[in-house]
């Protein structure tokens, strides 16, 4: 009877402890709040990181044409002013910048860093946009993180691994190894107005809460915009079919290049996920919100603008859908098919 | 080449540069599409095409039955079942003749050669007994089984069927975050999760493959069926009048099979929300046209792609294996053989878990197939409890005929109702068997994930025992 007692109350104990390890084990491992989460973040604050981050901010604002002084430099990397002043001392030291009356501007050595530093933080953004599951609004974070550890051969590597790509996700152009960048382009959205017509070809990355809410609106790069109406700053347009009105604010983040002549406004495409069973379209194309992967691999399958598509048959549970196009049946899920447009066609002509 | 060529060529390759800039961000998709609008226009004028339709509309007949809402998962199952059952009863026979003759009657003829020949005991031990007798128990247990599931499920697949097992499933995988094709991958694992883990192959999406190899081992493999109904039919099924028994053992395994598709649901779900949260994934599933099986052929690719090659991995490492079962059980420091010691210092440790260290000792040496894991726990138990009569000496793994002797020399090893669940349990949350390590490895290219595969399910047994036993003991002691 002791000794089964004794079994009772030790094995509570150990049920506890137990439970105390497993606890501690995803506390170690959870993924963003966890332990090793944690000394990561703080080994990014380290003097190189930061200089770096300083060196692609001044490159911005000269490229945008805005000043920059010691408080948009601290209010941008989010450090203190004091910090601010040690860091810009050190950019002095190096030669990387000169202060002119506190407006601090890059020298020719500083440009060539940061558009160095620019260039692999742009490729590795196209690669995790295309090559890794990695959520778009994460992309130019991770992209952050990676460029002040990874060798410029690796990134060259990757760089050719991928086509050599010239824009980034966002739709920046990314420098050429020689460190050559076109001018900018285009018309912020904020400052279109009624009437006019446009292709997106930037979305502003930062600050991240805005980009978030873009991207929840479903807004890309090579989108076609047609302004409908400006009222007290507040901007309405149509964008493949679909009303959006934007705030000051938020338009001010998209770039827009013009359209000239008459072009014809890009009508509302259906969704593929709309096909009922039995009917055809045409494919229109596919939304650029589908890249890399995914996007070859329908495409390889026959999945693009002029083909036929008729939807054949649903899954025992419902999702997927068959659908044949180029004479093959294919199952595509509806968060796909959600990304692909396409016209409805009429039974007629079959 | 000289110097002006080369800058001349450098100034043209800057200028393309340049101007890819202009042309935007969508050029790559245009060249497709006009690659797809040249080559329909050149087939529409020399292809004329006639008969196809008729052809397609028995296929959507036949898809419309196999896919439809009501008869698309009792078809499955069905089928699925039916390929199960004639593994099991079909590879009894040829298991028991392959056994009779490496083991019955080979062994004692190839010891007494052994003896005629003067050859030392320990030499004899090592080669005859321990080598040789895990290579013949490997073959013996896992040709027949293997040779019969494999052609089965290829001609499954060559039909056309199985596409639609995976078209119909997914949408089960992907709240689970991964591919419906591991619904076959899975169904494969059942038969062995090496083949399994080739099996994975067909999905194209690096991350969803990830998933389906990690995952495999939480199919219950042929292997390890066998374990589940003797422990189950010893502590489950004794726990019910006679009549009921049988039902009820054979209960208890199904819901430890149901408990690993459970486990694979739940960690595919896991690791595509942590650590493979960042790798590529891309869904496509093609349903192929029905056709009429090559049965040769079938029989062919099957059984040297699946069959030969897991065999020959398994016998590759039984052999060390058996060598290593044997000198652990006869090879002595002082007093105690290395197996007593190690399980007399491991037995604490092991008790925490509901486990013991007889256990724990031979799921580390048993580690080419899970086939062996219940002859070397009665050697390692006999050896321990010093039974005499029982067996063929010491560090030879053996099986005895009938339940109730295994009953006894585990009732004697003092196993309880607890160690036989945890057995259970941690037979199907273990590392997966050498072959698989290494198949996994070949299949990855990779340490690390095949580390993960590794240890990710030896810690959840672990962790699952460790409760199991806790909890018992909280509620029943």
């Amino acid at each position: 009877m002791i000794t089964l007692l004794t079994v009772g109350i030790q094995s509570g104990i150990l049920f506890f402890l137990g439970v105390v390890v497993v606890l501690i084990f995803f506390w170690i491992f959870w993924p963003k709040k966890g332990l090793i989460a944690l000394f990561s973040k703080i080994k990014m604050n380290n003097q190189r990181v930061q200089l770096e981050d300083a060196l692609k901010y001044l490159f911005d604002c000269e490229y945008n044409k805005n000043l920059c002084n010691m408080n948009s430099i601290a209010g941008n990397l989010n450090i203190s002013d004091d910090s601010a002043s040690q860091l810009i001392e050190r950019l002095l030291v190096l030669g990387l910048v000169t202060m002119d009356d506190n407006t601090i501007s890059l020298t020719d050595t500083g440009r060539s860093y940061s558009l160095r530093v620019i260039r692999v933080h742009r490729i590795w953004e196209r690669y995790l946009a295309d090559e890794t599951s990695v959520a778009q609004a994460d992309w130019h974070n991770e992209a952050d993180r990676i460029e002040h550890f990874v060798t410029q051969e690796d990134t060259e590597k990757l760089a050719a691994q991928m086509g050599n790509p010239v824009f980034d996700p966002h739709g920046d152009p990314i420098p050429s190894i020689d460190g050559e960048l076109p001018e900018p382009k285009g018309k912020l959205l904020s400052n279109l107005k009624k009437g006019v017509t446009g292709r997106i070809i930037h979305i502003e990355d930062e600050p991240r809460s805005i980009y978030e809410q873009l991207v929840v609106e479903g807004l890309y790069p090579g989108m076609q915009v047609y302004v409908t109406d400006v009222d007290k700053g507040k901007t309405t347009f149509i964008a493949n079919g679909d009303e959006c009105t934007l705030t000051p604010l938020f338009a001010s983040q998209i770039t827009v290049e013009l359209l000239s002549g008459t072009v014809p406004l890009a009508p509302k495409y259906e969704l593929l996920s709309s096909l009922a069973i039995g009917e055809k379209a045409e494919i229109a194309g596919i939304s650029p919100n589908c890249r890399g992967q995914q996007r070859r691999r329908l495409m390889d399958l026959g999945v693009v603008a002029g083909s036929l598509v008729s939807a054949e048959m649903k899954s025992a549970s419902g999702d997927p859908i068959g659908y044949r196009v180029m004479g093959a049946t294919i199952g595509i899920r509806k968060t796909q098919a959600d990304l692909i447009f396409v016209h409805k066609k009429n039974d007629t002509n079959e | 080449m000289n110097d002006t060529h080369l800058k001349e060529r450098e100034n043209i390759l800057s200028e393309a540069n340049k101007a890819r800039w202009d042309l935007g961000i969508d050029l790559h998709d245009t060249v497709i599409e006009s690659i797809y609008e040249d080559a329909s226009r050149i087939a529409r004028k020399a292809v004329k095409q006639k008969g196809e339709k008729a052809a397609y509309a028995l296929d959507l007949r036949i898809d419309k039955i196999v896919t439809s809402r009501w008869l698309g998962f009792p078809i499955m199952f069905l089928l699925l079942a039916l390929v199960f059952w004639l593994t099991v009863t079909g590879a009894n026979y040829p298991s028991g003749l392959l056994a009779s003759f490496l083991i019955d009657y080979m062994h004692p003829i190839l010891k007494g050669v052994a003896a005629s020949i003067h050859m030392p005991w320990w030499l004899d031990g090592v080669l005859i007994d321990g080598a040789y007798l895990a290579m013949a128990w490997v073959i013996a247990v896992m040709l027949p089984p293997m040779a019969i599931f494999f052609p089965l499920f290829t001609l499954l697949e060559d039909l056309g069927y199985l596409p639609r097992v995976a078209f119909n499933m997914d949408s089960l995988f992907r709240k689970a975050g991964a591919h419906g094709k591991q619904a076959l991958t899975m169904s494969m694992g059942f038969g062995c999760n090496a083949a399994g883990v080739i099996a994975a192959r067909v999905i194209d999406s690096p991350r969803e493959r990830l998933i389906a190899i990690i995952t495999n081992n939480f199919s219950l493999c042929n292997g390890r069926w066998p374990t589940q109904i003797l422990i189950a039919s010893i502590f489950i099924g004794g726990l019910v009048p006679a009549q009921l028994a049988s039902v009820v053992s054979a209960g208890a395994v199904v819901g430890i099979a149901v408990l690993g598709i459970f486990f694979s649901l739940v960690v595919s779900w896991g690791l595509s929300k942590s650590v493979l949260r960042g790798e590529a994934s891309a869904f496509s599933l093609e349903l192929p046209p029905y056709r009429p099986p090559r049965i040769w052929q079938t029989l062919y690719t099957s059984l040297i792609d699946r069959t030969i090659i897991v065999l020959w991995r398994a016998v590759i490492f039984a052999v060390p294996a058996g060598i290593v079962i044997w000198l652990v059980a006869n090879v002595h420091i002082g007093e105690l053989s290395l197996a007593e010691y190690f399980i007399q210092w491991s037995n604490p440790f092991a008790f925490v878990f509901g486990l013991n260290g007889v256990i724990l000792l031979a799921y580390i040496i048993a580690i080419p197939a899970n086939e062996i894991v219940i002859p070397t726990i009665l050697m390692l138990t006999v050896l321990i409890t010093g039974a005499n009569g029982v067996g063929a000496g010491t560090g030879v793994i053996f099986e005895l005929n009938s339940v109730g002797d295994t009953a006894n020399i585990l009732h004697a090893g003092g196993w309880t109702l607890l160690t036989g669940l945890n057995l259970m349990l941690f037979s199907l949350l273990h590392n997966p068997c050498s072959t698989t390590i290494y198949t996994i490895f070949k299949e990855t290219r990779s340490v690390k994930w095949t580390v993960v595969s590794t240890f990710l399910p030896i810690v959840l047994g672990f962790m699952v025992c460790f409760f199991t036993t806790q909890i018992w003991y909280l509620f029943f002691v």
